[in-house]
């Protein structure tokens, strides 16, 4: 299966605009934006993603419970989710990862290599 | 739309996002310094404080993505601050909440530095060609023969060329938002009627390129000349050209090397301040190692290896004083720079601690942007330094004992890493002839010009120095005979087709190599190699010249013995 739809769910509009950017420009993906764990939940099933990209940081449902939320939809239960934190400290990355995220890209990304890093977490996901 | 065009559109794109949030970005500041400027130190704050948690997250966030490092570490540290409070009953007292409302309000000139500051990332601007990718250059030319010529001889150099037969082709390239490193523009365009230092000063796409533009041209009259200067342009070359002394100038222009981060090494027991500095430094791009204890600081240098050590003054059981006397016991840490770090405002301690072998001091107090000025200037000076002990300055390549030394490292690597490694030495043949005929400034450039091509031409992993007066050794890792081989010919083809200009004359030269291999697994000496590859080149001179030979190492050895 080719990566092709990906779903972010992200608050702040700047860093949107530049993921969208970089993963439809740079990557050629189909990327939906959300800018809420709320509106991911209500809107995920639909865009039927191929994979997730979740801020660890945002006012009301943050990433790990977004994370917990989506898995509990039988149709994302086995969609590769991947976190967005500045705070990429070993024991952070560790903690996210065993909340069942497969990776976590620190931001700030490049816009230039986001697509190739998203791939590459994409290559990962069978093990 | 090819991927470069993409690229382009993407950069377009997201300098415009940029350029948004920059005019949006004082307003922000604003606000939340008066938010600030209205918070109690009481109960009632909380939403005020959660609020401007979440503007300095965004900001956090969005600051680096923009390429404001400095800002966006700033952000984070004050939106830390916040998230403590918050979850403390007892919130934050006033010369506290004062202090946090200057801290929001330098935000505002953080922003000032822009992303042009500390090694930030700067996603407008057009993308440093990645190491080994080659410079882009636009030559300009009206003259379809010369410029031609020009852009083939330096695709020999290793340049991607393109060549424009009309102003008016280039500057509809630029304002479609294509970019080349550098731009080589003929003066006078008669077909067009333009002189081309008149067109970029009354203005055009090509000036707005922001890269390293060059004038060539056959008539140099001093009106356009000072144009030139006042456009800022990096060169104006009379024709016919000498492309080896424009491929040098080129070379100073464009740095093709992407400068390795700076490695700097904190030692304080404070966690928090070492942790503040540490995040100011790496935000600049710096790789950036934090010692909370003292007495680790000796294993810490050995393993880190550091360029430059900020030092705490006064540490619990330890002074800064002491620790620096120890490491200048080591003779390899002499040349260390170390730099004190401390609250101490009287001068003469200052002054007394200075005695103790270290280079500086800065007080505790400094601002982000002091700090990250002075490790920068002491790091680039040393780093000055250590090049002007290890490199050649006619060609700026590794001097003899530096590329010895590298032949070594490289084999003990190869040992290690079970990969084959090869060494050649390249000479350039009857190299006196062109010095007696015609003068030394001619055989220098010859010298640059070969020096230019290899470091063009191979790999950013490899190893190059001056052996001696023309005699030139390379050291290329993870490479077998048969590749070392073929980027030799190539390189020997390249040499030979260059011509140099002197007053009427072209002349051109060529180069003879002789390569030794280190198979995998083979444990060979790096003087067995050179001595091997300099008998190789022998062979190579006597049949003939302009040719590239292989020995085999330890042959006359065996031969010996057996």
């Amino acid at each position: 299966m080719d990566l092709k739809h990906i779903l972010y769910v992200e608050d702040e509009p700047d860093i949107q605009a530049v993921a969208k950017i970089a993963l439809e420009m740079v990557g050629g993906f189909t990327v939906k934006i959300c800018a809420s764990g709320e509106e991911a939940l209500r809107e995920a099933v639909a865009f039927a993603p191929d994979m997730i990209l979740l801020d660890v940081m945002m006012p009301g449902m943050d990433g790990p419970s977004s994370l917990a939320g989506l898995r509990a939809l039988p149709e994302l239960a086995t969609v590769p989710i991947a976190f967005m934190t500045a705070k990429v400290q070993p024991a952070e990355v560790a903690h996210l990862k065993s909340l069942g995220a497969l990776d976590v890209i620190p931001k700030p990304f490049d816009p230039m290599t986001l697509a190739t890093q998203v791939c590459a977490i994409w290559e990962k996901r069978n093990g | 739309m090819d991927e470069r065009d993409a690229l382009k559109t993407v950069q377009a794109e997201i300098a415009q996002l940029r350029d948004r949030y920059v005019a949006r970005l004082p307003a922000e500041v604003t606000e939340m310094t008066e938010l600030a400027g209205r918070l109690k130190g009481d109960e009632n704050d909380r939403p005020t404080l959660d609020f401007l948690r979440h503007r300095l997250h965004r900001l956090a966030g969005s600051g680096g993505t923009f390429g404001f490092h400095a800002l966006g570490a700033k952000a984070r540290l004050l939106e830390q601050e916040v998230s403590q409070w918050l979850e403390d009953p007892v919130l934050a007292d006033g010369p506290t909440l004062e202090h946090f409302g200057d801290g929001i309000a330098s935000l505002a000139t953080l922003q000032g530095a822009g992303p042009s500051g500390p090694a930030a990332v700067d996603v407008a601007m057009p993308p440093a060609p990645a190491s080994g990718q080659p410079a882009r250059i636009w030559v300009v030319d009206d003259d379809e023969l010369l410029g031609g010529e020009l852009a083939r001889l330096l695709a020999q150099f290793g340049y991607v060329t393109r060549l424009f037969t009309r102003f008016d082709d280039a500057n509809a390239a630029a304002r479609a938002g294509e970019r080349p490193d550098i731009l080589i523009l003929d003066v006078l365009f008669p077909d067009e009627n333009l002189n081309a230092t008149e067109a970029l000063f009354r203005g055009s796409a090509l000036d707005t390129l922001g890269c390293p533009l060059l004038f060539v041209t056959a008539f140099s009259d001093f009106p356009s000349q000072l144009r030139a200067a006042r456009l800022g342009a990096s060169g104006f070359m009379e024709k016919p050209l000498d492309v080896p002394k424009l491929v040098d100038r080129l070379e100073r222009m464009h740095d093709t090397s992407p400068a390795t981060p700076h490695r700097v090494l904190i030692v304080d027991d404070d966690v928090d301040l070492a942790e503040h500095y540490r995040l100011v430094l790496t935000a600049a791009g710096m790789e950036v190692a934090v010692e909370n204890l003292p007495e680790q600081v000796m294993e810490r240098v050995a393993t880190f290896r550091p360029e430059l050590l900020l030092l705490d003054m006064y540490m619990p059981g330890y002074t800064g004083p002491e620790l620096a006397t120890v490491i200048r016991y080591r003779d390899e840490w002499l040349s260390l720079p170390i730099v004190y770090l401390s609250a101490e405002t009287d001068l003469d301690k200052q002054i007394k601690a200075l005695g103790h072998g270290a280079d500086d001091f800065l007080t505790k107090s400094i601002s982000d942007a002091q700090l990250l000025a002075s490790v920068r200037v002491r790091v680039a000076r040393s780093r000055q330094l250590a090049d002007l002990m290890s490199k050649d300055s006619l060609t700026d390549l590794l001097k003899h004992a530096r590329i010895k030394e590298e032949i070594d490292i490289e084999l003990t690597r190869a040992q290690r890493s079970g990969k084959p490694v090869c060494v050649a030495m390249v000479d350039i043949d009857h190299f006196k002839l062109v010095n007696d005929t015609y003068g030394h400034a001619v055989g220098d450039r010859v010298i640059r010009a070969i020096a230019h091509l290899l470091r063009q031409r191979l790999r950013k992993s490899d190893g190059i120095g001056r052996y001696g007066g023309e005699e030139f050794v390379v050291v290329l890792p993870e490479c077998d005979e048969v590749m070392a081989k073929a980027i030799l010919e190539d390189n020997r083809e390249r040499f030979g087709a260059l011509r140099f200009r002197h007053e009427e004359q072209e002349l051109a030269c060529t180069l003879s190599a002789g390569v030794a291999c280190a198979n995998s697994g083979q444990t060979v000496a790096g003087g067995d190699l050179l001595v091997t590859a300099d008998e190789a080149l022998y062979a190579a001179k006597h049949g003939g010249r302009n040719q590239v030979r292989i020995g085999q190492v330890g042959a006359k050895a065996t031969a010996g013995t057996t």
